[in-house]
């Protein structure tokens, strides 16, 4: 819970929009929008990680890579990554 | 009736069992090779089914068909430039959304496709319900199921295969992208069939649909094809992205992405049931423990050093029974070639060459079986996910760290091991430092050295190489990162795969793959380098009247006084050895070798290093632990070896301790052994090898000069 809070604060002082980066486990969130190159960006939406997909997050190591399920498949994404991926809490 | 041949195609994700079914098509009759000008590995096998000779081409694990990854590039041309008689989809049945997305952009490529519906036991116990039928007519593709570890339905693959080479119909299902696209495509394609000749068979819509993803490949033929034309044709295109992307305020990538998925979810809402939602996924449990933020890294930790365990401990048996046997093999050629140069070639050239590399067989055999464990299982992807944090602030890949850590075993099998990286740089640049985790063969000369001239603190000198060789690497990886191989680092997405029990035919085939790849090598290009080598060591050969002292006089008055009774067997034995040693010393100092390192010689003065300390680094271009039994040659002591007293004294005598610990430096840095070098350059091609050996003799010569120059202010 304090982590969640933490985070969500800093969302909020920052007047920004949520990306995965701030995403916390056992919540539902969805994709908004992907941020990436578009070469980028179609290697996601192919890989099921497309902007209206709903997912969940399984882990998330404080700022290092995290584990997303998207579409009955788990990804590893980096940190690089998952500030690109505009979300929102369903 | 003469047998038909045809070519079929495997095409899939990665993780959907491509390789499983592909073992299960072609057995051990597989051929690895390189596609042209990339490092993407090309499969191949063939087999005889129905009257049928079929080849079977097995395309690199890929998600989509954009210009993305070499290996989408790679699967995309050959489908277009080959054009196979049949592409086989492979498709994880527990996972039909995402996998048939591969399966609409094949489509649109226009190729004949049989889907095979593989792991299908996996998806029903999950609940999966499937009208396959149904499927089949709104997909316009034959559908075979399959359970790729246990090989049941590959003879109907085959079978539907054959099939759809024999009929030939060109019922093709299209997807529509909705009218402002469609509108879109229309006027691209209308300007492709006036302006440009279809290329081949590649279909114009195609292309065009490729040209509004911004695919900078179908740009690059385009403009390969005609420049002002294509320029044209790029502002109608920028035009169109826009006008789509103003009205319906989305890019078209998205648009299409999002048309694609539709069309997908259209077929399957009518003939597919969704699994009820499995909360108790045995995978999520898993990965709990493994991908855990505390417990992750000493999982991942204690499963290296049992790899390492396992690949060093056990691989030292038959290690040692291979050099049993190439010992044994050595006397008995003593015994039988009775031409002493052919016997030298054959013994010290050949046995010592090939051999030294042979030795290393059981080690690559079992860290592939390793390897192989660890990928098949699924592990290795959380391996790379939970190491990502730690390499990726050096500027590497998560996956880097096995290949670098088993390079301080060997560095062989460290380079083949780089293969489990995808992207071309993260593989180069671990490769390029790779050589900086100091192998197990560079340790005798620490020891010797250290030993010799600091006793009482050798562990601790010794350590402080491989610190300052893990320093080097870390510093070298940035350095490459951000020249030779720059550009950002590719961000780190992969697939996490279920996790599941490897087939012992795919860890056996993938373990002998490497193995053979391996052993040939041994036979070919190391050695023809070992002869060379042998040459340079023993020609031209020195004259009787060549050596600076008569020693068959002096092995003649000693073996006379011998006879005389003047002193025991054993004190005569140890004289004659004396005087062979200084012999041996004279032959190699006459030899090319020995001339090349006196040559040399002054390159090497600003580093301390005289010529047979460059002799001695040539010698361990062979084999770093070489370098051991140069030095007691070079200092007429034979067969001597790192805990040897007399050479430790004869060293002393020669060098002061900062040349030798400068030696120990420069051993570290300069590039490894031919064996490895062979290897470097099948990995990663000539140039690449090069600028391997290039750089890192630089290095070693730039460091080696450093520390000479400022130590010797202090001594």
């Amino acid at each position: 819970m304090f982590e969640r809070s933490k985070k969500l604060k800093k969302v909020i002082e920052h007047n920004r929009t949520a990306t995965l980066a701030d995403a916390i486990p056992e919540t539902k969130y969805r994709i908004l929008k992907i941020n990436g190159g578009h070469k980028l960006n179609s290697r996601l939406y192919a890989m099921g990680l497309m902007p209206g997909e709903e997912f969940m997050v399984h882990n998330s190591s404080g700022g290092g890579p995290m584990i997303v399920a998207v579409k009955g498949s788990r990804f590893a994404l980096g940190r690089g990554m998952t500030g690109k991926i505009i979300i929102e809490e369903v | 009736m003469a047998k038909k041949s045809i070519t079929i195609a495997l095409a899939g994700n990665p993780n959907s069992g491509k390789t499983t079914i592909f073992n299960e098509l072609t057995g051990m009759r597989q051929h690895v090779g390189n596609y042209p000008g990339v490092t993407v590995e090309k499969r191949s096998g063939e087999l005889v089914h129905n009257n049928y000779n079929i080849e079977i081409i097995d395309l690199p694990g890929i998600y989509s068909l954009t210009a993305f990854s070499e290996e989408e590039i790679v699967s995309r041309n050959y489908i277009l430039e080959n054009s196979p008689d049949v592409v086989i989809n492979i498709i994880d049945s527990s996972n039909l959304e995402r996998n048939l997305y591969l399966t609409v952009q094949l489509l649109e490529l226009g190729v004949p496709m049989v889907l095979d519906f593989n792991m299908v036991d996996v998806a029903r116990k999950k609940g999966m319900k499937i009208d396959e039928s149904l499927l089949s007519e709104l997909l316009g593709m034959p559908i075979v199921e399959t359970v790729g570890p246990k090989g049941t339905g590959i003879n109907k693959l085959l079978d539907a295969a054959i099939e759809v080479v024999q009929k030939k119909d060109k019922k093709r299902i299209e997807i529509s992208y909705g009218d402002e696209i469609e509108n879109e495509l229309r006027k691209i394609m209308l300007i492709l069939s006036r302006d440009f000749d279809p290329k081949g068979k590649i279909e114009n819509r195609w292309l065009a649909v490729k040209l509004l993803e911004r695919d900078s490949e179908v740009e690059k033929w385009l403009k390969g094809a005609d420049e002002n034309k294509f320029q044209k044709l790029k502002e109608t295109v920028s035009n169109s992205i826009k006008h789509v992307n103003n009205i319906m305020r989305d890019t078209t990538e998205v648009l299409i992405a999002d048309s694609r998925y539709g069309f997908i979810k259209g077929a399957l809402h009518e003939a597919h049931e969704e699994a009820d939602i499995d909360n108790t996924d045995i995978t999520e449990k898993i990965d709990a423990i493994l991908t855990n933020r505390f417990l992750g890294l000493p999982i991942f930790a204690l499963i290296i050093w049992l790899m390492f365990q396992f690949v060093f401990t056990l691989g030292r048996y038959p290690m040692g029974w291979i050099e049993t046997g190439f010992g044994k093999l050595s006397i008995l050629l003593n015994g039988v070639i009775s031409n002493e140069l052919l016997r030298s070639l054959a013994v010290d050239g050949i046995i010592g060459g090939v051999g030294g590399v042979i030795i290393f067989t059981p080690n690559i055999a079992l860290l592939f079986f390793a390897i192989a464990i660890l990928e098949d299982s699924g592990y290795m992807a959380r391996a790379a996910f939970v190491m990502d944090r730690i390499m990726h602030k050096v500027g590497l890949h998560g996956k880097s760290f096995i290949p670098l850590i088993i390079g301080f075993g060997c560095t062989v099998p460290a380079y083949m091991g780089s293969r489990i990286l995808e992207n071309k740089k993260d593989r180069l640049i671990t490769m390029h430092i790779n050589t900086f985790c100091s192998c197990g063969a560079r340790l005798p000369v620490y020891i010797l050295l250290a030993g010799t001239f600091f006793p009482a603190i050798a562990g601790n000198i010794i350590f402080s190489i491989y610190i300052i060789g893990i320093a080097t690497a870390i510093i070298m990886a940035k350095v490459l990162r951000a020249t030779r191989f720059k550009g950002e680092m590719e961000p780190f997405v992969m697939e996490l795969p279920s996790y599941r029990i490897p087939t012992m035919k795919g860890i056996f085939i993938h373990t002998w793959e490497r193995v053979w790849m391996y052993v040939k090598k041994a036979g070919t290009i190391i050695l023809a380098i070992s002869i060379l080598m042998w040459i340079m060591f023993t020609f031209p050969i020195i004259g009787e009247s060549e050596y600076s002292q008569d020693y068959t006089l002096q092995m003649n008055e000693l073996g006379q006084s011998y006879e005389s009774g003047s002193f025991t067997e054993e004190s005569y034995l140890s004289k004659v050895s004396i005087i062979e040693g200084k012999m041996e010393a004279e032959k190699l100092e006459f030899a090319a070798a020995g001339r090349a390192g006196k040559f040399i010689e002054p390159v090497f003065r600003p580093l301390g290093f005289d010529w047979r300390m460059v002799v001695a680094s040539i010698s361990g271009i062979a084999a770093k632990e070489v370098i051991v039994s140069s030095f007691s040659t070079l200092f007429s002591l034979g067969g001597a070896d790192e805990t040897s007293e007399s050479l430790q004294k004869k060293i002393r005598a020669n060098y002061h301790p900062l040349v030798g610990y400068n030696f120990m430096l420069f051993t570290l840095l300069y590039f490894p052994c031919l064996a490895s070098m062979a290897v470097f350059r099948r990995e990663a091609g000539t140039k690449e090898m090069l600028f391997q050996m290039a750089y890192t003799m630089l290095l070693a010569w730039a460091v080696g000069f450093i520390v000479y120059q400022i130590g010797r202010l202090f001594i």
